[in-house]
């Protein structure tokens, strides 16, 4: 096990340092400068601010001097946010980002699973066709679209919930629900499509033969090998959050780091660029990760440290 | 490893229990606001503090009021007395000497000359990389001292005792006054700047300030900030507001739901809300210093340099019809190059004084007539160009509006290209475009900042249009008659009713922003350029 997390943490460096590389130099190719002022500056005023930033040396000598300082921990200095460090910025807004990221998950897995499995459990009942039409309406409705809609009628009409700001659990609600539909629903099909596969497999059949209880074979047999699959969308789902955080912490007026994204690729914020692709790779990695070391503990016939004798 | 129903089952009763005891609780913050609390929002966070070093409009906003320069902009762009009670100018209009009032920076120090020297010496110093040094170009040396070639100490503004500061220009500039009192000028405190080094101004507590509000939270990262009451500023008993609660709002649909609902006191529209919002006994239009306007590139080829095909692509369209239909938002139909309100001479606007109604109007017929004679002209029998424009909301609309106007002319064909604003800058500064809708936002209020544009050879004239006439009235009045109020206004009428009787640029629409404010917030001052609002006048009448 050791040796495995060893060789995958090797492995999860070389990804972000090939991440970085390509995104330095790919970042460098687009027009423009980080200077906000840049319509109202000359080429000559340009040049001297360059040269005050390291703008006007070589390419492969900013890049050199950018891993070196990220190497010890210096991820430069926002454009956006004047005199800001880059790992300030972004440390002070990674927080509600990472608190609404993950109840989504959360949220949207727990509840998922739940709604699958009675589904599946009241295969072709009402039960069934309402999990069905949860999921469908989950995955197809965009969640900037339901995070209006909870805005407008649980916030502005019913007035339960903060329309948008930040300052408390309650703040997280609303975002956390149209963040959350899309986990929900994915995991919700997929937990039914697998358990009824499971559910008329031959050893449910041997279990429920020997005389075990309803709940006993549904916990201890179906449901667990029914979620082998879904370990296997949580990748993809943690891809979706971060994508989707992005618009829904501007409907919600979340100070998080969604909107930065966009927003220092747009102002040719070369480090805050740079932060942001490290964090989200980083993330994305750990989430890959952490589902590997899942799959071993939820199935045991797949063995992480290779073969087993 | 099992995966225990019971850990899970509980797992989400928590969660289901924690949903519904938050339903119960709705907050109630609201009530516990005081009467002179004002509750603003802003599209964007703010980034800056540092006067040296900002560049955006909610950074000015907030420094404009937080703190206070040698003199103050107010209603209408007028210019009143600020930390200088008074100041004479010399006959040549070089020299202004600035007499200062005896008054405190919020942590007691007093505000001295020395401030304002320490503070315009830090701008332009190259090692600041200051964005808007530019804006000190007419101060003595300033220019040398930002390409290097002087020392920071040879600017031209000295400190005569405590209270009374003495600034020498290289020419005699007469919208100077109001670039005293845009915050890129303020005082810095230099006790304070070295003292917090790196961090001066980057958070709320790293900072002194010498205007009407002080900053009282603010994380140098956080979507909201808070400016309080500064008791110690000179003219505090005139300022009625306790607070002020800034708000990022980055989506106008959230933003207007929070102005419904009571959480804030104003509200930017955009989109479609201007439409809805219209007849609303809270909706005010508020006009920018800023024109958009289209460039043809000359250089391209014979065409675009035939006057009478410019003049046909102006009056091929309705501007009237795109400001009220299409964008709806609170613009207007450019009137000329300079942006309307920006400028006035004995209660004249420089629009009015300056105007060419057939360069900013529409007649169709006119524009067909002249559109056939310059094809016939150029030895063409038909003509297609790329109109470029940015990928905004906004600018997706004039593109396709104008092409829709273009497309009534006669062998003509308009193909749109819309682009990211860095892209579209960067292609127009190199020459690379047909047309181009260009904007431009005045830094100070006067019409040179428009009108210095396109003089021949400038690197913002895109389209390479030239005159020697426009040249000519352009150095007139930043040369001869810098100090002739009467001269130089005249140039400057002579040199925007040239730009439009040969259509050097074609003027479209003058931006506006839309808002919805409390009928209870009085006493609101707005400004077309730069910092926008000065609240220390306004209050809740309640």
């Amino acid at each position: 096990m050791a040796k495995y997390l060893a060789k995958r943490i090797f492995y999860l460096i070389l990804t972000l340092f090939i991440v970085i590389t390509l995104t330095f130099f790919l970042m460098k190719l687009l027009p423009g400068t980080p200077l906000t002022n840049q319509a109202k500056l000359s080429k000559s005023q340009i040049a001297l601010i360059y040269e005050q930033y390291g703008l006007n040396k070589p390419v492969w000598q900013q890049y050199l001097l950018y891993l070196a300082g990220a190497v010890r921990g210096n991820f430069g200095t926002s454009f956006q946010f004047s005199d800001q460090p880059v790992s300030y910025l972004l440390s002070s807004r990674i927080g509600p980002s990472l608190q609404i990221g993950l109840q989504a998950m959360i949220l949207g897995v727990i509840v998922g699973i739940v709604v699958g499995a009675f589904g599946a459990m009241r295969q072709n009942s009402w039960v069934d066709t309402t999990a069905t039409v949860v999921s469908i309406l989950g995955i197809s409705i965009p969640s900037f679209v339901l995070a209006v809609l909870l805005q407008y009628y649980l916030g502005l009409k019913l007035g339960w919930f903060p329309i948008a700001e930040w300052g408390g659990f309650i703040y997280t609600v609303l975002p956390t629900l149209a963040l959350g539909a899309t986990p929900l629903a994915e995991s919700a099909r997929f937990v039914r499509t697998e358990m009824v596969d499971v559910l008329s497999s031959d050893y449910i059949e041997l279990a429920k033969a020997k005389g075990l209880s309803r709940t006993g074979v549904i916990y201890h047999h179906a449901l667990r090998n029914s979620l082998i699959p879904l370990i296997t969308i949580v990748g993809p789902l943690a891809v979706n959050i971060m994508t989707g955080s992005m618009v829904v912490e501007n409907i919600f007026s979340i100070p998080g780091i969604g909107e930065q994204f966009v927003k220092s690729v747009l102002t040719n914020d070369y480090p805050t660029i740079m932060g942001l692709t490290i964090i989200y790779s980083f993330m994305l990695c750990v989430v890959l990760l952490f589902t590997d070391i899942l799959y071993g503990i939820v199935d045991p016939r797949i063995r992480i440290t290779g073969k087993a004798n | 490893m099992k995966i225990n129903s019971a850990v899970k089952l509980g797992t989400v009763a928590t969660f289901a229990a924690v949903l519904l005891a938050a339903c119960g609780s709705s907050s109630n913050s609201s009530s516990e606001a005081s009467k002179q609390t004002l509750n603003w929002m802003e599209n964007s966070a703010l980034p800056s503090m540092d006067s040296s070093t900002a560049t955006d409009v909610v950074s000015g906003e907030t420094m404009n009021n937080t703190g206070e320069g040698l003199l103050r902009i107010g209603k209408n762009s007028s210019i009143h007395p600020g930390v200088a009670k008074s100041y004479t100018k010399s006959k040549d209009g070089k020299t202004y000497t600035f007499n200062l009032r005896k008054s405190n920076w919020s942590n007691g120090d007093k505000v001295t000359a020395k401030d304002f020297v320490y503070a315009w010496q830090r701008t332009v110093d190259p090692k600041t990389a200051s964005q808007y040094a530019y804006m000190y170009a007419q101060v003595k040396n300033a220019n040398a001292i930002m390409n290097k070639k002087k020392p920071v100490s040879s600017l031209g503004i000295k400190a005569e005792g405590n209270y009374k500061v003495v600034v020498t220009l290289t020419q005699a500039t007469s919208y100077f006054p109001s670039l005293v009192a845009s915050p890129m000028f303020f005082p810095q405190n230099k006790s304070v700047v070295q003292k917090y080094g790196k961090k001066y101004a980057t958070n709320a507590q790293d900072n002194v300030y010498n205007g009407p509000f002080k900053l009282t939270y603010w994380t140098g990262t956080s979507d909201n900030w808070t400016l309080s009451k500064n008791t110690k500023y000179w003219d505090a008993k005139n300022v009625k507001l306790k607070k002020i609660n800034f708000k990022t709002m980055k989506d106008p649909q959230t933003s207007l739901s929070q102005y419904q609902s009571g959480k804030l006191d104003a509200t930017y529209l955009s989109g479609q809300q201007p439409k809805n919002y219209k007849n609303d006994k809270q909706y005010v239009e508020r006009k920018s210093a800023s024109t958009f306007y289209i460039e043809l590139n000359e250089k391209k080829d014979s065409m675009m340099k035939n006057k009478k095909a410019r003049q046909a692509l102006s009056l091929a369209i309705n501007r009237n019809q795109f400001v009220n239909k299409v964008l709806a938002d609170g613009s207007t139909a450019a009137k000329g190059l300079v942006s309307t309100g920006l400028a006035e001479n004995k209660g004249t606007d420089f629009n009015t004084a300056a105007a060419v109604p057939s360069a900013t109007s529409q007649d169709l017929a006119k524009a067909q007539k002249l559109w056939k004679q310059a094809l016939k002209e150029t030895g063409r029998s038909s003509y297609s160009l790329t109109l470029m424009a940015d990928d905004t909301p906004a600018g997706k609309n004039s593109a396709e509006f104008i092409q829709s106007q273009w497309a009534k002319l006669d062998g003509l064909k308009v193909t749109n290209s819309n682009l990211p604003f860095k892209t579209r800058l960067s292609r127009s500064q190199n020459g690379q475009f047909d047309a181009v809708i260009s904007a431009w936002g005045a830094d100070f209020p006067d019409p040179i900042s428009f009108l210095s544009l396109f003089t021949s050879g400038n690197s913002y004239n895109n389209g390479k249009w030239a005159s020697k006439a426009y040249d000519k009235y352009v150095a007139a009045a930043t040369g001869k008659d810098a100090n002739n109020n009467t001269a130089r206004w005249n140039d400057m009428v002579n040199a925007q009713k040239t730009i439009l009787n040969d259509q050097g640029v074609i003027p479209v629409y003058q931006q506006g922003k839309a808002q919805l404010v409390k009928s209870d917030v009085k006493g609101l001052i707005y400004f077309p350029t730069g910092a926008n609002w000065d609240f220390s006048r306004a209050y809740i009448a309640k």
